[in-house]
Parts: structure tokens; sequence; C-alpha cells
């Protein structure tokens, strides 16, 4: 049973059950690789996303007792996650998140209806292995008002349901939609307003390491 | 055969004299997430189905919102090293004992 060490164990355990110990290092292996995308995500592969994941198991080794599994383990994380989100967003910029209404996303001009992206025919993890069009893509994310991103990014890139996004941000389904609506449609506009290139035809296997 | 090719010369008529921008267009844009998740009724979607065939305009806008959502759900995970993975959980543990 005693099979973890502590980190460091000139801290020492002591004042904290073994349990804990245990339970925490389970809770850490399963779900370190969904909190570091989750992070990755939000933040991009930043400094910001590395504190974010320690933010999140912190807090969950400190509320790990009163976690009492009405919820997914992966939703509480993903809960615990947001709000630190929030929390550190608004510690470092102070900025309020921009509200996104539908009448900005009306095309105006004839090229704004398509995406100005070479597409045809492919499917979309050929088209994202175009590094340009995945960093044009990660850009138009990045982009967008923290509440909204992290509806695109729960919904869209995490795969959660609407009723799941609404228990981690506290918004009922129809805020969830709502917001989702505003950032997809923000994303496709950053798309079409910015054209990616084909990759050159004569190298189409380049790998990138 | 008649009243089929009549039929095909109103639809091309139409779709040639829709203008995009119209009080439907704007009304469309706003149900088009709920209209790719398949969120709407049958009714709903057959209205919009009708309005993009008469619209190009937004027949391509509703097909760039899709590529926008499958390119978005198909973003390749970060890959997180071992070492990495270790160097995290040791300073979660060491920030957790600290007070």
């Amino acid at each position: 049973m005693r099979r973890t060490t502590p980190a460091n164990p000139q801290h020492g355990p002591d004042r904290k059950p073994a349990a804990a110990w245990l339970d925490f290092d389970q809770l850490y292996r399963d779900n370190i690789d969904l909190i570091h995308r989750f992070a990755n995500r939000l933040c991009g592969e930043t400094e910001a996303a590395k504190d974010l994941v320690q933010e999140t198991f912190l807090n969950a080794y400190r509320g790990l007792k009163k976690f009492r599994g009405d919820a997914r383990v992966s939703t509480w994380l993903y809960t615990i996650a947001s709000r630190a989100c929030l929390r550190m967003r608004r510690k470092r910029k102070g900025e309020p998140d921009r509200e996104l209404s539908l009448d900005e996303f009306v095309p105006t001009s004839d090229g704004e209806f398509r995406l100005q992206i070479p597409v045809e025919g492919l499917s979309p993890e050929e088209m994202l292995q175009n590094k340009e069009l995945q960093q044009a893509l990660e850009t138009a994310i990045d982009k967008l008002p923290k509440k909204y991103k992290m509806v695109l990014v729960l919904r869209d890139m995490e795969g959660l349901s609407a009723k799941e996004v609404g228990a981690i941000m506290g918004l009922n389904e129809r805020a969830v939609k709502s917001r989702l609506h505003r950032a997809r449609l923000f994303v496709r506009r950053e798309l079409s307003a910015r054209g990616v290139a084909a990759p050159e035809p004569d190298r189409p296997n380049e790998h990138h390491e | 055969m008649a009243t089929r090719s009549t039929r095909r010369r109103t639809t091309k008529a139409a779709a040639r004299h829709h203008r995009h921008g119209s009080g439907r267009c704007l009304k469309i844009l706003r149900e088009l997430s709920a209209y790719i998740d398949d969120e709407l009724s049958g009714t709903i979607c057959e209205e919009i189905r009708r309005h993009l065939g008469a619209c190009p305009n937004c027949e391509d806008f509703v097909a760039s919102l899709r590529q926008t959502v499958a390119l978005c759900r198909n973003v390749p995970a970060p890959h997180l090293s071992a070492i990495d993975r270790a160097r995290m959980r040791e300073a979660i543990l060491q920030a957790a004992t600290a007070r």
C-alpha cells in the first residue's frame, strides 16, 4: 500500500495522512494529461499554462478531502482550472472581458463568406498538417475574450456537452450555447479575414520536429 | 416535364434575385451553431435548408463555420514529457506542504 514517496522528504507529510498522498498521486497520474492539454489550450504553450496546471492541482490537493464524488473527477478538475484561470488572468491584466455581439460577425464583403484557407478535399487532420493554418487557428482562438475562449475550448476542443460546460462555468445551457456560437463566429471570421497559403506542392510530406 | 423545368427556372431566378443581407439571412446567422450541432426542430432545419439553397452566400458561410468547428475539434494535443510531468508533480507537492 505504501508505494509512494513524498517528493520532498524534508517537508515531510507529517501533518498529512498517508491516504492523501496516495489519492493525490492517483489523481495526478490519471488527469495530468487532461489538465495540461486544457491549460495549453487556454493559455498557449507558455509559462502561464504551467502555472495554471500547478495551481489547479494545488487547489485539488487542498480540496481533495472535500470532494465527495458528486461530479466526475474530470469535471471537478476542469472547474478548478477554469476558476484559477479567470483569477490568474485578472491578476495579470486586469482588463474586463469584452462582450461579442452577433452584429460584428455579419460579413460585409464578398470575400468574407468563405475561409481563405486551402481545404479542397482534405480532412481536418490533413488541413492541420499545414503549420501556417494551425498557427492561424491558435492565434484566432487566443484572441477570443476569455469567457468565450473557455466555452469554445471546453465544448469544441475538449468535447464536453453544453450541460457539462454549464456546470463547470456556472452558466445555464442557453448561455453556454450563445457564447459558443459567438466564439465560433469570431474564429471563423479570423480565418476568413487572414489568408493561409497552401503548403508548397513540391514538398507535401515535409515533417517538422 | 414542363412543370419541373418551370420550377427549376423559378428556383434559379429566386437564387439570382435573392440579395444576401436580408432579415432572413440575419435570422439564420443566429441559428447556425444550433443548426450544425443538430439541435433544431425539423421544421426550422427545413426552413434553413430551403434558405441555403436560395442564398449562396449563406451556404458558403455555413460551410466555413462547419470547417472552423471541425478544425477546432482536431487540433492535436500538446505533448508532455515524463520529465516535465515529474517536475510539475514535485513543484505542486512542494507548494502544498509549504505554508
